[in-house]
């Protein structure tokens, strides 16, 4: 017989803000000293109250509307109790009756094809803390600084079938995130988690299995070896008998490349979830709505398509660009002072990009000015830089992004200048400096010319046009 | 309410009940259930849950930090720390 | 002992009781839980009040979260007067070693303290008075009281702490807040029957008496039916005790506060430190809660009382298109002894005078021994009136 895997994800990002979702702790808990981003608050202390980080909203709104969902124009936020040492309260604060987007879709493509992800909800909540387990043998260290930093859960519909079908998702689900700049997802970082709800059937059935969840992934290839397994383990149960399927929670081992059933209290699951009584219900008017809708940018596709309708850029440039909305931003500022799309994509794709290699730099933490950028183009364009000195005031732009192309040059002395005499002086003293390449040169070793050419560029500092320093090179020698 | 019922909840709560705070409490249970027959004679079938009872919405801050508080100070009154961290014996995973 | 006294040089001094968080004194909550525990924060309330010129002369002990009759649950013991069971709070203001007392009105022990000191207090309407750094148990329905000698003193307290506060969700606006301390006298009262009854004749006398009081000074009172209202105290029990057990679930014995020494893994020090940290009323009260939301009960029994609130609010803003304010007891008797705290839980059923106004966020103010419910944000006329009306106390 043949089987299908039919999978949901329950992805938790962490939202990109500077506070945390109820108090004014800083949200960037990530490699921070312990306990350093807390207050009573995020100890589980009796006094304070919770506020909602207007923020958090925004970027749910965003998040849900970047997947195509209904917005919850009246969202509310429940307590949900449970006892655990990184839940300093013993209760997180979520969304369980009103959650701030609903049904929504996401389209992923495969190698067999585009399909529709349904989304059954995402709702804002507040992370837990971290328990670190290797300080002490018989002992677990309590970290809180990741209490409360706002996440949002984006809960997927049973709609996938396979570890392709999850990666692209996840995939897709990173780069809408990132395009709307709501959330890092760096699932090595811990800002992107993922629970995996799975289950098999004999193809075309359409009653579900018995379904597992395997909690917190936090890589894609696990998340795929994971899937293997699994599907492999259920179709082992049902077809051989190896064992009986529960409905249980499950551990991934990755380094053994085996899943465990997790020891779980009987009470497990009774979360006893009430409406908070102090957080009054968040009410989205159209002036808020319309502000976050507006805000939100273009999807990867749109703007690969006018990249290349509009721009007239190649499909492979046009596709490079929209990976990150960090790029197309820069690129869509750099055209837009220096007037030529082709010469901004080349400039992205070839010198940016290698600044962000050299700097180990993803493209979203690209924050370097588009429109110095354009600016700088420009100089070189119009011959008032030389291309190699460009690429040094690129790189302090990179370091510096208040540097202004056109000062910087000034300064550093990079302007090429209209002094015809001083090239024509130091042609001449290179050239007898150096008797023997001129020799090969007039014999027909026309690469010899370049030794002195490398010469006369580095003692004009650069600050010469390349083309007329070659003519004037050439010319001269055979004068000679 | 049956016996099963409240370890079930002691459990959930993280409380052992003596037997006469056992008896206690059925009492108490029965005594809250007798009390809210009269709850179910009020037709509720049309009237929205009150969760809070001032009407007001969107009680939102602006998202900026600050961290008044130290950690020495949070962890002044804990029963035990090490380097900075809270601690409570080891869990298994 | 029943207060922790500080020295002050104010002219105006305040005792705050141990709901109200303190930096500089320990505030339990009376808990065995929370014994010696010091804040980080201070109450904004009690801050408004030292700012205006109030010392802090003292921390008065109260019962286990507040949740008791008089008090008598307090780790720090129960505090006793010839025999009759005394909130604290309220005996600091009557011996005079406070002009007023901050108290946090969870399920009405401030009230059925003050009714029988014969003294006056206000539960402001909800959202009126921040709650940040209050010892939370039962947010939507618990408010910041105030206990004084007079009217006039809990109008100035009153006047103090009321106002906006951004680090409380639930707190209104400056001006409806404003609007609640605004003068004016009560023309019209409704004297719930259904509520009377069941109390005993010297609480009967003093409805009659203030009902008297009301008429010499040209105040309507008229006997009113309800079968709504009464029910207020089922629907309370549910949702305070609900939230009660989600809000003591922080304490585990990990943060701060009481450790049990008897542990060997996590679920027994959390086990072990909040049952021993606990008494009685409490544990039960937190079973009871969290039966209550449970995923078989939720709709049947807490969505229930959510919706019976409305329902109870309605009852009351319908007697207020023809009356100014509910007269009702605040409890049953006048007197309780150590005897009647025999039954452990008592304050649950004793809470049916109090209930109703918690449940709604009502402005409630007793005086003479009884209670004025009043309209939202007409605490001010409330006051005003008792100033007006009641002998005692001036």
């Amino acid at each position: 017989m043949r089987y299908e895997t039919v999978i949901g994800l329950e992805v938790h990002c962490e939202l990109a803000t500077d506070s945390k979702i109820f108090c004014s702790c800083s949200a960037h808990s990530y490699g921070a000293e312990p306990n350093s981003h807390v207050c009573p608050a995020c100890c589980g202390m009796p006094g304070m109250l919770p506020v909602v980080n207007k923020r958090v909203v925004d970027y749910g709104m965003k998040a849900g509307l970047m997947l195509n969902c209904h917005i919850n124009r009246v969202t509310t936020f429940d307590k949900k109790s449970y006892y655990y040492p990184d839940l300093p309260a013993a209760y997180q604060t979520t969304q369980w009756f009103a959650p701030v987007a609903v049904n929504g879709l996401v389209e992923i493509e495969t190698s067999k094809g585009k399909k529709n992800v349904r989304i059954k909800q995402i709702h804002m909540e507040e992370d837990a803390g971290k328990l670190v387990h290797d300080i002490r043998e018989d002992t677990t260290h309590v970290d809180f600084n990741r209490t409360s930093v706002p996440l949002i859960e984006i809960v997927s519909q049973p709609d996938l079938s396979s570890a392709e079908e999850v990666e692209a998702y996840l995939e897709r689900l990173k780069t809408l995130l990132r395009y709307a700049r709501v959330a890092e997802c760096e699932m090595a970082h811990g800002t992107m988690r993922c629970d995996v709800n799975l289950s098999v059937r004999p193809e075309g059935s359409d009653k579900l299995g018995v379904r597992t969840e395997m909690k917190n992934m936090n890589s894609i290839e696990a998340i795929k070896r994971a899937i293997e397994y699994e599907t492999s383990r259920h179709i082992d149960a049902i077809e051989n008998g190896t064992e009986v399927l529960v409905q249980e929670t499950r551990r991934w081992d990755d380094i053994k490349g085996k899943s465990y059933a997790m020891r779980s209290k009987e009470t497990a699951g009774d979360y006893r979830y009430f409406p908070d009584p102090n957080v009054m219900p968040v009410v989205i008017d159209d002036k808020w709505f319309d502000e976050i809708s507006e805000s939100l940018p273009e999807f990867p596709e749109v703007k690969r398509e006018r990249y290349m309708s509009e721009y007239g850029l190649s499909e492979y440039d046009s596709e490079q660009l929209a990976k990150s909305i960090a790029l197309c931003e820069c690129f869509e500022d750099a055209y837009s002072v220096c007037g030529s799309a082709k010469d901004a994509a080349n400039w992205m794709l070839s010198e940016v990009m290698s600044n962000l290699n050299a700097r180990q730099m993803t493209y979203d933490m690209l924050t370097l000015n588009g429109k110095a950028l354009g600016e700088l183009i420009t100089l070189v364009v119009d011959g008032k830089v030389g291309r190699a000195n460009a690429k040094k005031i690129l790189n302090a732009m990179f370091d510096d992004a208040s540097v202004s192309p056109a000062e910087y040059a000034e300064k550093n002395g990079f302007v090429i200048s209209n002094d015809t005499g001083l090239m024509d002086s130091v042609i001449k003293t290179m050239v007898a400096a150096d008797p023997k390449a001129v020799a090969d040169y007039k014999s027909g070793k026309e690469k010899a010319i370049m030794a002195i050419y490398g010469k006369c560029m580095k003692e004009l500092k650069g600050n010469c046009d390349p083309q007329t320093l070659r003519t004037k090179l050439i010319e001269y020698i055979n004068s000679l | 309410m049956d016996r099963e019922t409240l370890r079930l909840l002691e459990l959930l709560n993280q409380l052992k009940l003596t037997e006469d705070e056992k008896k206690e409490t059925f009492s108490f249970f029965e005594d809250r259930k007798a009390d809210s027959c009269g709850l179910e004679a009020i037709d509720t079938s049309e009237v929205e849950r009150m969760v809070h009872v001032m009407p007001i919405m969107t009680v939102v801050r602006e998202d900026k930090v600050s961290q008044p508080f130290s950690r020495e100070d949070l962890q002044s009154g804990a029963p035990e720390t090490d380097e900075g961290y809270w601690c409570v014996p080891r869990v298994v995973e | 002992m029943y207060t922790v006294k500080f020295d002050t040089d104010a002219k105006l001094k305040v005792v705050a009781d141990s709901m109200i968080l303190t930096t500089d004194s320990e505030t339990n909550a009376g808990s065995k839980m929370l014994k010696g525990y010091k804040s980080l924060l201070e109450s904004e309330a009690l801050l408004k009040l030292k700012a205006a010129g109030y010392g802090l002369c003292g921390k008065t002990p109260v019962g286990e979260f507040a949740i008791d009759l008089l008090g008598e649950t307090s780790v720090d013991g129960a505090y006793t007067k010839d025999g009759a069971l005394m909130l604290a709070s309220a005996d600091a203001v009557k011996t005079g070693d406070a002009d007023i007392a901050l108290v946090l009105d969870v399920n009405g022990s401030v009230r059925r303290g003050t009714a029988q000191s014969g003294l006056i207090s206000v539960k402001p309407t909800y959202g009126t008075v921040s709650r940040y750094g209050t010892v939370p148990v039962a947010c939507s329905g618990e408010t910041v009281s105030l206990i004084g000698k007079t009217a006039e003193d809990c109008k100035n307290a009153l006047s103090v702490i009321s106002g906006h506060d951004d680090k409380d969700g639930t707190s209104l606006s400056d001006e409806l807040c404003k609007s609640a301390l605004s003068c004016g006298s009560v023309k019209r009262i409704a004297v719930l029957k259904s509520m009377t009854e069941g109390a005993d004749s010297c609480v009967k006398a003093k409805i009659d008496a203030f009902v008297n009081a009301l008429k010499e000074n040209g105040i309507e009172a008229c006997e009113i039916d309800d079968t709504v209202i009464v029910k207020s105290r089922a629907a309370w029990n549910i949702l305070m005790s609900a939230e009660l057990c989600n809000n003591v679930s922080r304490y585990d014995g990990v943060k701060y506060g009481y450790r049990t020494e008897n542990f060997t893994n996590l679920d027994e020090l959390y086990t072990n430190s909040r049952t021993e940290a606990f008494g009685q009323l409490l544990k039960t009260a937190i079973l009871f809660g969290s039966d209550t939301l449970s995923t078989e009960n939720y709709m049947k029994v807490y969505d229930k009382a959510l919706r019976v609130r409305r329902v109870v609010l309605e009852a009351f803003n319908k007697i207020f298109g023809e009356f100014d304010a509910v007269l009702m007891p605040a409890c049953s008797k006048m007197v309780y002894t150590e005897k009647d705290t025999e039954n452990k839980f008592l304050s649950y059923t004793e809470n049916l005078y109090t209930a109703p106004a918690s449940i709604t966020g009502l402005p409630a103010v007793v005086a003479c021994g009884v209670q004025l419910v009043g309209k939202a944000f007409s605490e001010g006329a409330l006051l005003d009136t008792v100033n007006a009306v009641c002998k005692e106390g001036k």
